[in-house]
């Protein structure tokens, strides 16, 4: 059961001097309910068009975005976005950030309630003490928590996230990811994610998206994760599916993007991508 | 290492003012004449610069003398012509403060309007443009036209000098809002009220108070110009009435009290603009 | 909006009504009897007339129609006349006891400005603030906006306000001179040799305002002399104030300015007097009391109450023996803010030139309340000579109009002083006779004028 669908979606640019630019075009793309769901691509593939279209920030020239069977027309509560510079106001401590997604939220809620639901969330993400301290006084891990608490406290249908970690060094981004993980597997949160880092996708998505590059981007296919659920970021690449999907992901950034569109598949359906399942030959 | 090299600038500082007061002093030292002894009638209806050569320009401890003499009595009133500098101050803050706060209350929202509509920025770039050069005192024969009342026109020659900088900086300040500031406000379906005073206000306020800061700069400034020109009370007044009276000890006294408001003013709102000042 | 009426409206009331309104022209109503219950009554009559006929035109349409006998009978039934007469007679209360009249800080404002520590306001009902002025413009604007009910102004000033010469035209009026004489040319220090005015020929000479007897007059000197005042030397206006510092700083070359300006440059030994103004035109009017036709008509009590003050101030300030007593009320900050012996040098006539000598000039300055409506013709025709003043006027019904010389008489006589019986007479400037009723001549017979 869809909860995202994407259909038909197309962004188009005038260009400098007439004409116009297709970004990507005819682009369809469904999410379950559950799913977390990474998009790959490179660089100009239209995949942060993508997401701020779904996000409402964007407006596709062409088709339409459902959610939970609605058609988006601008941002909404049930989507949350997690941005790729974390986008804490400075002026507010790393409460009032929280609280005033809250407070938008549940716009009728007492300042305690509002309070107490930020604090479950600045306590979720690992935060407690740090209540009272402005964006400016956290390191960037911790600010990328304070976006996530902000996201998560809105109890949102859809989480979006725009390369969140792509600024953080290495350790960081790693037990970012765990935390991300842990959460998104407890709440069964829907997410939609940005990356173009081969192993994050690997280890967060249950889906990942092949974007080819742009202009006039398009879906090649849709890779399942082998991988088992439970897997873990340190071990996982102990697993015997792991290279198997590291390789095609990897091949496909290398030279597929590029020439998947000369050399489209027989049968090739935009409106229902190929789905491979990557694993060594049984 | 920071306090010490604080501690030598203020050595600095005093050892710069001594030697100023020290040259001042020297440099206005009496010149006995050397010319023919005068009738001693002539000589009592003559000055004493025209008398014992005199420098006409008072030294460091003439204008101490005559600032002590001030501030020992700053409010006092004798008639509508001559009352204390401190009553002379107030009536220049007052007016300055009435049409300051005219502009801030005008400027900002309107700042507001032209930085958040590239519209609107474009539709009254022309009239700011036109309007931002042209000198204070030169409103001032059209609002005494105008207004037909001399302090009024003084308020609104504050009030059409202190816009613009406040103007200019509210609108760049709110159109330079950070866009994904913006999109969080979007994404959680803010309304525009909640959206202009709990996202671009704080985010713009920084600007805003610089473009009130440099305002409140031009303020003092013009309104002595403007005192001096429409007279009555206030520190240009005063400034005024003692150039008619050729007294150079109660203009450098002026000068040093206008100085002084100058600079509390523009502390004030520097202070106002460390409070608003985020870190990013 | 009153201040865009049309000028041509002004000039036809210029011509034509009296200063009371109950008579046909100004003729019939100096010539109407004026003994003392009469003239009270007239008074009496001729406000109760404004009250109810505001308008000139509908007030003379009124008495034209029923005339004026009538025209009071009528009023008198539902108006006890009789009893505000003898109301007026007792005391003429002003409409409004607070009043604020303007100043510039220079010696020819003696009468307005003494009449406020001296109690001649106060002896008249009044609470007059005297407020000092920044400058001839500011005055000029403030007394048009209504911030100040009366003013002293340069007595060209309201000529020119009439005749809406620099400014839009509003009816003023000079309901009296406040000083004649009491002006000097004064020469900076380094032109001591330089004492005929043929060696001047390149100066920046500085007047107090365009519309001045000091512009007027010294524009006469050097063109009696044969200097262009145009051509030759340059004639800039620069406010009292700011006259001895520019000539210490060398700006200017000299003035013909208002004391103490010029006592003052003596003092701080930077100028000396080259000649006094009496030395021109002996008796020459200078700066007078100035309010709007509108303060004249809407309150005549308060009118007549502050100019009665300033014709008894004005007479005492004429008396020598008050001098001394003058400059020392006058000379503190908040007046002139001058030192008391500069302004005792400018009043007593007893000062030093400035070149070493004392010189003893009792009429140096003096006072006369009575503003000569010929004064008023020579201003114009001096106005008409410098291009100021561009094609035909009617110069009789516009000094007469602005120098209301009639009420000058009848205050003074009330004030116990002898006014003069005419309100011509002619003079001679530098020798020259001046005949009020022949301008268009006299001004013919200058060689060097304008246009």
């Amino acid at each position: 059961m869809s909860v995202i669908s994407l259909e038909a979606l197309a962004k188009r640019y005038p260009k400098n001097g007439g004409g116009e630019t297709t970004i990507f075009e005819n682009l369809w793309l469904s999410v379950n309910k559950g799913e977390f769901v990474c998009i790959i691509g490179h660089s100009g593939c239209g995949k942060t068009t993508v997401l701020n279209s779904l996000a409402g920030l964007d407006r596709p020239t062409e088709g339409v975005i459902i959610v939970d069977e609605k058609e988006i027309t601008g941002p909404g509560l049930d989507r949350a976005m997690i941005f790729q510079g974390h986008a804490l106001l400075p002026w507010k401590t790393v409460m009032a950030n929280v609280a005033f997604a809250v407070s938008s939220r549940w716009p009728k809620a007492s300042r305690a309630e509002v309070e107490s639901r930020a604090q479950k969330f600045i306590d979720l993400v690992g935060l407690t003490g740090s209540e009272r301290k402005r964006p400016a006084e956290l390191s960037g891990g911790m600010k990328q928590r304070v976006g996530i608490a902000r996201a998560l406290s809105i109890e949102p249908k859809i989480m979006l996230m725009d390369e969140p970690f792509s600024a953080l060094d290495a350790l960081t981004r790693g037990s970012l990811q765990d935390e991300v993980r842990r959460i998104c597997r407890e709440t069964g949160q829907t997410v939609v994610m940005i990356t173009h880092d081969v192993d994050e996708a690997m280890y967060l998505a249950d889906k990942v998206v092949m974007m080819t590059n742009g202009p006039g981007a398009m879906v090649a296919e849709i890779v399942q994760n082998p991988l088992p659920l439970d897997r873990d970021r340190t071990g996982m690449h102990k697993h015997p599916d792991y290279y198997a999907l590291r390789n095609h992901l990897i091949d496909f950034l290398v030279s597929g993007s590029r020439t998947f569109r000369d050399n489209i598949p027989p049968g090739y359906d935009p409106r229902k991508p190929p789905v491979v399942r990557p694993a060594v030959a049984a | 290492m920071m306090t010490n090299n604080a501690g030598r600038s203020y050595v600095v500082t005093a050892l710069i003012a001594f030697a100023f007061l020290l040259a001042w002093h020297i440099g206005v030292q009496t010149t006995s004449s050397g010319g023919p002894p005068l009738d001693p009638e002539y000589a009592k209806l003559m000055g004493a610069t025209a008398t014992t050569g005199k420098s006409p320009m008072p030294g460091p401890l003439d204008v101490g003398a005559k600032l002590a003499e001030h501030l020992s009595q700053p409010f006092y009133d004798k008639g509508p012509n001559d009352k204390g500098i401190g009553i002379q101050l107030a009536w220049s803050v007052l007016r300055v403060a009435m049409g300051y706060g005219l502009a801030v209350l005008v400027a900002i929202p309107l700042g507001f309007l032209i930085g958040m509509s590239p519209m609107m920025n474009r539709a009254l770039d022309p009239f700011i443009q036109l309007l931002k050069p042209v000198s204070p005192l030169a409103w001032m024969p059209l609002a005494l036209y105008t207004i037909k009342d001399s302090g009024k026109s003084a308020i609104f020659v504050i009030f059409i000098c202190s816009i613009w900088p406040m103007l200019i900086n509210t609108a760049f300040g709110v159109a330079s809002v950070r866009k994904e500031w913006l999109n969080v406000a979007r994404t959680l379906e803010v309304g525009p009220f909640r959206r202009a005073f709990t996202v671009i206000l704080p985010a713009a306020a920084p600007t805003i108070v610089t473009g009130m800061r440099i305002s409140i700069g031009i303020a003092w400034l013009v309104i002595v110009a403007a005192e001096m020109l429409v007279g009555g009370t206030g520190i240009g007044y005063f400034v005024w009435n003692e150039w008619n009276n050729l007294s150079i000890t109660n203009v450098i006294i002026a000068i040093l009290v206008i100085g002084v408001v100058g600079m509390i003013l523009d502390q004030a709102l520097a202070r106002v603009g460390r409070a608003v000042t985020f870190p990013e | 909006m009153s201040i865009f009426r049309d000028a041509s409206d002004y000039r036809l009331r210029l011509r034509s009504g009296c200063s009371c309104g109950a008579h046909e022209s100004q003729a019939a109503h100096d010539a109407a009897p004026v003994s003392g219950d009469n003239q009270i009554r007239r008074v009496v009559e001729g406000a109760i007339l404004r009250a109810m006929f505001p308008q000139d035109e509908a007030r003379r349409n009124f008495l034209r129609t029923v005339g004026a006998s009538t025209a009071m009978a009528a009023i008198s039934s539902i108006f006890p006349i009789a009893a505000a007469t003898e109301v007026f007679a007792q005391g003429a209360k002003p409409e409004r006891t607070d009043i604020k009249v303007g100043f510039i800080p220079i010696t020819c404002a003696t009468p307005i400005i003494m009449a406020a520590p001296m109690g001649f306001y106060s002896k008249h009902g009044l609470n007059v603030s005297v407020d000092k002025a920044a400058g001839w413009a500011v005055i000029r604007d403030k007394t048009i906006n209504k911030e100040y009910d009366a003013a002293h102004m340069l007595s060209p000033m309201p000529l020119a306000i009439s005749l809406g010469i620099g400014s839009n035209p509003v009816p003023y009026t000079i309901p009296a001179i406040e000083n004649i004489n009491g002006q000097a040319i004064t020469l900076a220090m380094k032109h001591k040799d330089k004492r005929d005015p043929k060696q001047w020929k390149g100066f920046k000479l500085a007047v107090p305002f365009d519309y001045s007897m000091h512009n007027y007059l010294l524009r006469y000197y050097l063109a009696e002399n044969g200097i262009d005042p145009d051509a030759d030397i340059q004639i800039r206006s620069v406010p009292p104030p700011e006259m001895v510092a520019n000539l210490r700083a060398e700006n200017i070359d000299g003035f013909l300015a208002p004391d103490p300006v010029n006592q003052r440059a003596v003092f701080d030994g930077v100028g000396f007097i080259h000649l006094l103004s009496k030395e021109l035109w002996d008796g020459h009017p200078c700066c007078a009391f100035a309010a709007s036709r509108e303060f004249v008509t809407q309150t005549p009590n308060t009118y007549a109450a502050l100019l009665r003050a300033i014709i008894e101030a004005t007479a005492y300030a004429s008396k020598a023996e008050n001098r001394k007593q003058i400059a020392e009320a006058i000379a503190p900050a908040n007046y002139l803010n001058q030192p008391v012996t500069v302004v005792e040098q400018v009043l007593t006539g007893t000062y030093a030139d400035g070149l070493g000598g004392v010189k003893r000039m009792p009429d140096r300055v003096d006072f006369d309340p009575f503003p000569w409506e010929s004064f008023a013709v020579w201003i114009l025709t001096q106005m008409k000579r410098w291009g100021q003043l561009k094609g035909d006027i009617d110069y009789q019904a516009v000094a007469k109009q602005v120098f209301l010389a009639t009420d000058a008489t009848r205050l003074m006589k009330e004030a116990g002083l002898t006014p003069p019986t005419t309100t011509t007479k002619t003079f001679s400037i530098m020798g020259k006779p001046f005949d009020a009723s022949k301008p268009d001549d006299y001004l013919k017979s200058f060689a060097i004028k304008r246009g």
